[in-house]
């Protein structure tokens, strides 16, 4: 892509969490519905529809049949795991900028929750990973879920760089500081370090409090060029640069596993796309699955030198009123848990300045990240509510 | 020592010759013509793409390369690692005869296997 022109002009949400009695594509129909009121469009001017199933591929391709779309010029189902909000964004943009299509839905439906079971039954229930041969082999040892793989991860940083459980814990607080400031976010009472320490190890050591929420529900957005963006309802977010990288990790002696993510690459290409650089970003919404991802993440953008996060998470630059600003609504710690779509929806409020509370004066420069995987895939984007200069 | 804590995992052809060998208590990683050697899980040679692959016995013998300890609510906690092998590939296996207190990156390992009812043997680490 030679030259971005792109915007998120329409923003979608359903209500998120212990939201029973509905399939993924209710969900998903309800959100993009939403986001097209949202940009002042109909549904039938959606022209391209990229669709993103989570966990439980509870919707897919057909939904262009429920929402009635007969002329679609662009249809996917996408799976980056928790980077496809952002791959979905940068194929949209893609698209237009193509002139494949003109208004490109991007939708993230999931239905993990089960009434009356556990909240990560599903993310760990042995029938959906013992698959037989090797793929099994860690499952039938007791490695089942993510909670296992990203504890792996977390203590290698531990070990090598001293980060410790309380600078997690300064993560879960702020993050949890944002979120009582959004009316929407599920976690809103105050947490202490106390709360984070005593709280139950998932897997040591992650505490529960260091743990995403997990969330039925769905979430929606626009994608259209930043020329046809202007004509819309709401103030564009135009979208100045993104990137992917998936690390590839090999599994021996020397690998960066847990020690460096893909936001590393996919960060340093973003910030070429946009002509921006770190110092210029005002606001951060940054992939928290668990604390120690916002933590590497911010490492590897080069917010802090490498090593450092925890220190920076302990200075407090990351909470409401300190310098650094991240995960303004609360994220997926303490927000709602819609993958790569977290991040996402609560940057284009702040694009928009309708962060209420919570908005953040510098919002020149939003960056979002997008994490899949077990640190496996990454993607990177920057959003302005400036147009970017071609 | 124990399948207490395991689930059974069947074989199916890519894993036959391993599971053969860790039922003789034998730690098979695989090996490509250049001599590369890798962990039995993966298919194709990391670094050199080959995916004519031949089996090489390790010697059982390894490190602590990551560790967590899995809360399993109303039972004992789990301990499960990334393992180093010697030669360089890592598995994902349980650990066992260690207590939580004494795990540490770079404690020597040594690899054994156990059977749970109805599945084939698996890896496991203990304390060198
Ligand atoms: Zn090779």
């Amino acid at each position: 892509m030679t030259k971005l022109d792109a915007a998120i002009v329409g923003l979608g949400m359903t209500d998120m969490g212990k939201v029973y009695g509905r399939t993924g594509t209710q969900f998903a129909v309800e959100a993009i519905g939403k986001a097209a009121a949202d940009a002042g469009l109909k549904v039938s001017d959606i022209d391209g529809l990229l669709v993103n199933y989570g966990l439980t591929r509870a919707v897919g391709m057909p939904l262009a049949a429920d929402l009635g779309l007969r002329n679609l010029s662009v249809l996917s189902e996408i799976q980056a795991y928790g980077s496809s909000a952002g791959v979905m964004v940068m194929q949209a943009a893609a698209a237009v900028a193509s002139g494949q299509a003109t208004a490109v839905a991007c939708v993230f439906s999931d239905v993990p929750l089960t009434e009356g079971k556990r909240a990560g039954a599903t993310y760990s229930d042995p029938k959906n990973r013992l698959h037989p041969g090797f793929l099994g082999m860690p499952a039938g040892g007791g490695l089942l879920g993510p909670n296992v793989g990203y504890a792996l991860a977390a203590r290698r940083h531990m070990d090598k760089y001293g980060t410790t459980s309380e600078q997690f814990g300064h993560i879960a607080i702020s993050t949890r500081k944002w979120a009582e400031l959004n009316p929407i976010a599920q976690m809103r009472t105050p947490l202490t370090m106390e709360d984070h320490q005593e709280s139950r190890y998932i897997v040591d050591p992650l505490h529960l409090f260091d743990c995403c929420l997990v969330s039925n529900g769905a979430i929606a957005v626009i994608v259209t060029s930043g020329e046809k963006a202007r004509d819309l309802a709401k103030p564009p977010v135009y979208l100045h640069g993104g990137a992917q990288c998936h690390p590839g990790y090999i599994d021996e002696r020397d690998s960066e596993f847990g020690l460096v993510s893909g936001a590393k690459l996919s960060g340093e290409r973003a910030f070429k796309m946009a002509g921006v650089t770190v110092d210029q970003i005002g606001v951060r919404e940054i992939y928290d699955c668990y604390t120690y991802t916002t933590l590497i993440t911010l490492e590897d953008y080069g917010f802090c030198a490498k090593g450092e996060g925890g220190a920076l998470a302990e200075s407090g630059a990351l909470a409401p009123g300190g310098s650094l600003p991240t995960n303004t609504g609360g994220g997926q710690l303490s927000g709602y848990y819609m993958w790569g779509m977290t991040p996402l929806s609560e940057a284009v409020i702040q694009g928009r300045g309708e962060g209420g509370e919570r908005q953040v004066a510098d919002n020149d420069y939003i960056l979002v990240s997008g994490n899949g995987g077990v640190l496996q895939h990454h993607a990177t984007l920057i959003l302005s509510p400036h147009p970017k200069e071609a | 020592m124990s399948a207490e804590n395991m689930l059974p995992v069947q074989r199916d052809d890519a894993s036959a010759a391993f599971f053969d060998a860790a039922a003789e208590g034998r730690l098979l990683v695989h090996q490509c013509p250049q001599g590369h050697l890798f962990a039995p899980q993966i298919s194709t040679c990391p670094r050199c793409q080959s995916t004519e692959l031949s089996w090489s016995e390790a010697s059982g013998r390894a490190t602590l390369a990551s560790y967590a300890v899995i809360n399993r609510r109303g039972q004992s906690e789990l301990p499960v690692a990334i393992v180093e092998l010697d030669e360089g590939p890592w598995i994902r296996m349980q650990l066992q005869d260690v207590s939580t207190g004494d795990l540490k990156v770079g404690l020597p390992l040594q690899i054994r296997f156990a059977a749970p009812e109805g599945g084939e043997p698996l890896p496991y680490a203990v304390p060198a």
